[in-house]
């Protein structure tokens, strides 16, 4: 782990669960990592995986991916196809050379502002002991 | 036209000014690109804020608003609204959360104000992308076709006739009436059925507004919510009949579950073994009997045995109203035959609500058995039956009976799997038709526009039926207004036509069938009516060429790139 | 028939009260408002959601309930043709369907709804500590309270009876603590009279009182708690944060849930429990995977087409499921004794960390008053009586007035919901 690094999370959190969540997190002043931005989106179902492979490739070091639970979503199966892709994306990532660890997915309901805290907490520690990004340095776009 | 931005922090009382450094904030953004104004303030979302925020977006002839404050899920409209006073293109705006994403989160004063400076500025950037998308409307027919002429459909016709909103009622037999028409007594009140059918229909022929179509099926059905193209085949004219509707309503009712696939039960191979059905049939003044209870050598019977959940296992559900009705047919064989001995063979009593309970102790103390049988067989004895029954703990036992009725399952009309094909209603498991929600849409379909009510729905009683027939025409009243347009969804889908190549991926994962392939062009196309702006076809569109909306990959990169930086 | 006065009705577009804000409520109110009717939502407590925010999860998929009301819930909110009028009661109603005059008696809140943005700082200054009844008395709440995190309108209400302010006292600390300036002791009980075409009856349900009970030691030994207690135990935004513990802080090897108490006081089956149940078993499952479950049943009542899938497979996970009468529980060491006596007559003990009672379902408090004041009459369970019980559940004696959800009888989510829609269906139909 490199001294003074400090991470730089990105969020891609559905409006309806995830992001609600965050936000119950903020109501009940639970500490959430700042090194985490986060992108609303309507439905983890509209997280492309070319905009995650495009964080990395931009120096995020970690990204993550949170919609509801499944069988919660709110246009009904969203979430499944963001499962599905996510998981074509790690698998696409390594054959890349890239650290799949880099990527979460993380389903949060819009009650869940404990677990928002926890799961994001864990993402930042993971990352920071992973270290920077490697794409920073290699690629500039 | 010029761009011109204005920023406004919210300090939200103390909440944001006691950890975010407004001031830093105010000079981090001020020197960005065509920003115009940057000012604070106390409440944004306050009368006093919203008036300052109009005039101030009016003084500086503002093109643009970002407001850096709380969860766009509390004033992302609040805000909208303000800018639709001012002037602006509501869509024109992007609300920064720096409170409970940023303040309330982050313990760390420096922290706090350097993550609110990079989501003012992920704001910034994509608000320059965004486009003044303008809100739709869509002229819609109030009419409604009503599928089914049952009980349910009966209802929900005449619920939902008026002058101004014709009801079709299409029925494929000669006449109307469903199965209600069959049962000479009904629970709990032991009043007739066809009595009651005779009256719903009397008043149904009265209603100018409602055109029964008897004998007839529906063909096609074509279209969306506000705009369904029907047609539908009239086999005594022998010639289709055309129109439109706003909103259909599938009553098809159910069928029972055919007990000749369970052998155990003897079923059309023994004798004096009835369903439920043909029980209620031999009752009937009209019937085969002329409504009186006689065995297949014309003599009454002098015992019955009635046995429960016919088929359960295989359909693995709980029909929901056998118990009850069984209890009815206790009352309607003591009635005739005073001497009669029933027996019921069962393995839980399903008996919920208020008033069935009472229901069931009364009709108990006629005289009724209740054994609990956790196997129960039927087999020949030479003159009648025997019913083997085994306890739950294992015990055996046999009762000789005259007459065995048998309680099958409730299963879905099989007309359901031919609505589900021209509808692209999918169906459950069970073969019934799938909500929009389980529990809070029940008699709304997963396609919008169509419902399902009744027995088609899933096994319940009359009133249940009733009272979803009605909650459909609740649905459809609410919704369908004569003379007032449908609108839309703003932040909807679209398809570039150059850039699609005809996949047809986005159609595949859409959850509403919002999107349609345009054969002639061999493009796909976004119905508006129907998407609801979740974005999973422009995540799986391998040609790019789907886009949402309010939230395009560009809009989105531009937050990215910002936070990145 | 009243065909004449219907028209007009419809024509007149005029206004509704729904009292209840639960789901039944909500719906309703949605329904009515988007079709152009105002609507005043008249609702007892502080907040809207009534019984269903009080669950984790609900049968059959175990959809998160809060996640799953929140966008109804904010859109009621929201809607310019709906009025909420929270800590609000029925006073008196005279007229007739067309045209009712309904009095509401508003109590203060002693915060502003415009002004308070919901921050809590208003909480922490408060000295008072009483049980939160929302919490079913599990956890504390201050006299200055919203009843839990994320409770909608996110505004909280001044307790006025454990108040030192109102008790006498010198006491501002919630006023200083807030820099919007949304607390306002001079805040006035408001009545007002309402003009409307229809009423809805949505006041849905309350629990049996389980301290009418002697046999299984509620109110008196630690670890028995009621069916509500244990959801709220449940709960992620709940007094545990979602872990399953006894009193002793430590999570329970062994669970008992009893169902059916209070049936044959009431004389009905309460429909819903059975599967309640087997919801909480799976939760529990979940959270202890090792942990041993019993259920005490007499007749399984898990009807419709979804249920009987999620019974077996809840019975597959290790959930045991007896036929027996409960007799007795009581303290046995460090356990609970639960004395049961099965179908055949045989008795046995078991021994369970915990006990979880189902108690029935009876109506909302005030029921009977609100009955009296609307002219509905109601059956010896105690629900609103419907018109014409075969034929129909949500119209009642009274021309105008309707009934749906709980208050009526007992129910899940879904048939409360489309009894709701059918209540629109028959204030917005031309027919009778």
């Amino acid at each position: 782990m490199e001294e003074g690094f400090t991470p730089k999370i990105v969020g891609f959190l559905c409006n309806w669960c995830s992001y609600a969540g965050a936000d119950l997190a903020g109501a009940t002043k639970l500490e959430v990592p700042s090194e985490l931005s986060v992108i609303r989106v309507m439905c983890s179902g509209r997280v492309d995986p070319v905009l995650v492979a495009t964080a990395l490739l931009h120096g995020a070091d970690g990204v993550l991916v949170a919609g509801c639970h499944p069988g919660d979503c709110h246009y009904r199966e969203g979430n499944y196809y963001a499962r599905r892709r996510f998981a074509l994306l790690k698998k696409t990532l390594e054959t890349l050379g890239l650290d799949s660890e880099r990527l979460m997915l993380a389903w949060i309901s819009a009650s869940e502002g404990q677990r928002f805290k926890e799961v994001t907490n864990e993402f930042a520690e993971h990352i920071r002991q992973m270290g920077p990004n490697p794409m920073r340095k290699k690629i500039s776009l | 036209m010029a761009k011109k931005i204005g920023i406004y922090v919210c300090e939200c009382g103390a909440n944001i000014a006691e950890k975010v450094d407004i001031d830093q904030v105010i000079t981090a953004v001020s020197p960005l690109k065509d920003v115009e104004v940057v000012e604070r303030h106390k409440l944004l979302c306050s009368e006093g804020g919203k008036e300052f925020l109009k005039q101030s977006i009016e003084e500086h002839g503002l093109t643009h608003l970002v407001v850096a404050a709380c969860s766009p899920k509390q004033h992302e409209v609040t805000f909208m609204s303000v800018c639709e006073q001012a002037g602006i293109n509501p869509q024109l705006f992007q609300l920064a959360n720096i409170r409970e994403q940023c303040a309330w989160v982050t313990p760390d004063g420096e922290e706090a104000t350097d993550k609110a400076i990079r989501q003012i500025r992920a704001a910034f950037s994509r608000v320059l992308y965004h486009k003044p998308l303008e809100s739709k409307e869509v002229e819609c027919n109030p009419d409604v076709l009503v599928i089914g002429g049952g009980i349910a459909g009966i209802r929900a016709s005449q619920a939902l006739a008026a002058p101004d909103r014709k009801v079709y009622l299409v029925e494929k037999a000669p006449s109307l009436g469903g199965k209600v028409r069959s049962f000479s007594k009904l629970f709990t009140n032991m009043e007739s059925g066809l009595t009651l059918m005779e009256q719903e229909l009397k008043s149904l022929q009265e209603n100018e507004n409602i055109e029964v179509l008897t004998e007839s099926k529906v063909e096609q059905i074509l279209g969306f919510l506000g705009n369904f193209e029907v047609k539908v085949r009239r086999k005594a004219e022998d010639k289709d009949l055309d129109f439109n509707v706003g909103a259909v309503v599938l009553a098809t009712g159910f069928e029972l579950f055919d007990p000749r696939g369970l052998p155990q039960y003897g079923y059309g191979k023994l004798d004096d073994i009835y369903t439920s059905l043909e029980f209620e049939e031999m009752n009937l003044p009209g019937g085969p009997t002329g409504g009186k209870i006689l065995l297949k050598n014309g003599k009454p019977p002098e015992s019955v045995a009635i046995i429960h959940c016919v088929g359960r296992e295989e359909k693995d559900y709980c029909s929901k109203v056998c118990c009850l009705y069984s209890l009815k047919f206790d009352r309607m064989l003591k009635s005739q035959i005073p001497q009669i001995k029933v027996s019921h063979f069962y393995s839980d009593l399903c008996i919920p609500g208020k008033a069935y309970q009472k229901f069931y102790e009364e009709t108990k103390e006629l005289g009724i058995e209740f054994v609990r049988s956790a196997k129960t067989e039927v087999t020949s004895n030479g003159e009648g039956t025997t019913i083997s029954y085994e306890t739950e703990a294992g015990s055996k036992g046999k009762l000789a009976v005259d007459m065995v009725i048998l309680i099958p399952a409730m299963e879905s009309s099989s007309d359901a799997r031919k609505f589900a094909e021209m509808l692209n209603l999918p169906q459950d498991e069970k073969g019934f038709f799938a909500e929009e929600h389980q529990l809070l849409s029940p008699v709304a379909s997963a396609v919008e526009g169509i419902f399902v009510v009744g027995c088609a729905q899933g096994p319940q009683s009359i009133s249940e039926s009733i009272v979803q027939a009605e909650a459909a025409t609740g649905k459809i009243l609410s919704a369908l207004v004569p003379g007032r347009k449908l609108e839309l969804e703003v932040r909807t889908s679209e398809i570039s036509e150059s850039f699609c190549t005809g996949c047809k991926t986005c159609i595949l994962v859409c959850p509403y069938g919002a999107i349609t392939f345009d054969e002639a062009k061999t493009i796909s196309v976004v119905n508006e009516v129907l998407c609801h702006g979740c974005g999973n076809c422009a995540a799986a569109c391998p040609s790019g060429a789907v886009s949402l909306k309010h939230f395009t990959f560009g809009q989105i990169y531009q937050e990215l790139k910002e936070v990145l930086r | 028939m009243n065909g004449e006065s219907e028209m007009n009705n419809r024509e007149k577009n005029d206004p509704v009260v729904v009292i209840g804000g639960g789901i039944a409520g909500i719906e309703a109110s949605l329904l009515l408002a988007n079709s152009g009717r105002k609507v005043y939502l008249v609702e007892k407590t502080s907040y809207i959601g009534g019984n269903v925010i009080k669950f984790e999860e609900v049968y059959p998929n175990m959809d998160c309930a809060t996640c799953m009301i929140a966008p109804k819930q904010q859109e009621l909110l929201a809607n310019e043709n709906i009025e909420l009028l929270t800590l609000s009661q029925v006073e008196s109603v005279s007229g007739s369907a067309g045209d009712f005059s309904v009095g509401i008696k508003k109590k203060a809140r002693y915060v502003d709804l415009e002004n308070c943005i919901g921050c809590g700082a208003c909480y922490e200054p408060c000295t008072v500590e009483v049980d939160n009844e929302f919490e079913e008395g599990l956890s504390k709440r201050k006299a200055i309270y919203i009843p839990c995190a994320g409770a909608l309108p996110n505004v909280p209400v001044i307790d006025t009876e454990n108040c030192l302010h109102f008790k006498g006292q010198i006491c501002q600390a919630c006023q200083e603590s807030c820099v919007f300036e949304a607390i306002d002791f001079s805040q006035q009980d408001e009545e007002l009279q309402l003009k409307v075409g229809a009423i809805v009856i949505a006041t849905g349900f309350k629990s049996f009182d389980l301290s009418e009970t002697t046999q299984y030691g509620y109110g008196k030994l630690g670890d028995v708690y009621s069916a509500m207690e244990a959801e709220r135990m449940c709960a992620s935004n709940g007094p545990t944060e979602g872990q399953i513990l006894l009193k002793n802080g430590k999570p329970p090897e062994s669970v008992a849930i009893i169902h059916c108490v209070g049936r044959e006081e009431k004389g009905y089956c309460s429909s819903v429990c059975c599967m309640a149940s087997l919801k909480l078993s799976h939760f529990f499952k979940k959270k202890l995977p090792e942990v041993k479950i019993t259920q005490f049943y007499s007749d399984l009542c898990i009807p419709g087409k979804a249920n009987q899938k999620f019974y077996e497979e809840v019975q597959e996970s290790g959930v045991d499921f007896i036929r027996a009468t409960v007799t007795e529980v009581s303290s046995s060491g460090e356990k609970l004794a639960l004395k049961y006596k099965t179908e055949d007559g045989q008795e046995s003990t078991l021994a369970v960390d915990m006990v979880i009672l189902n108690p029935a379902l009876e109506p909302g408090a005030d029921s009977s008053k609100l009955a009296e004041m609307l002219g509905i009459p109601r059956g010896k369970a105690g629900f609103f009586s419907e018109k014409e019980p075969d034929l129909t559940s949500v119209a009642t004696a009274q021309d105008g007035i309707f009934i749906a959800g709980c208050a009526q009888g007992p129910k899940d989510i879904a048939e409360t919901v489309a009894e709701a829609e059918a209540t629109v269906g028959r204030i917005l139909s031309l027919s009778k």
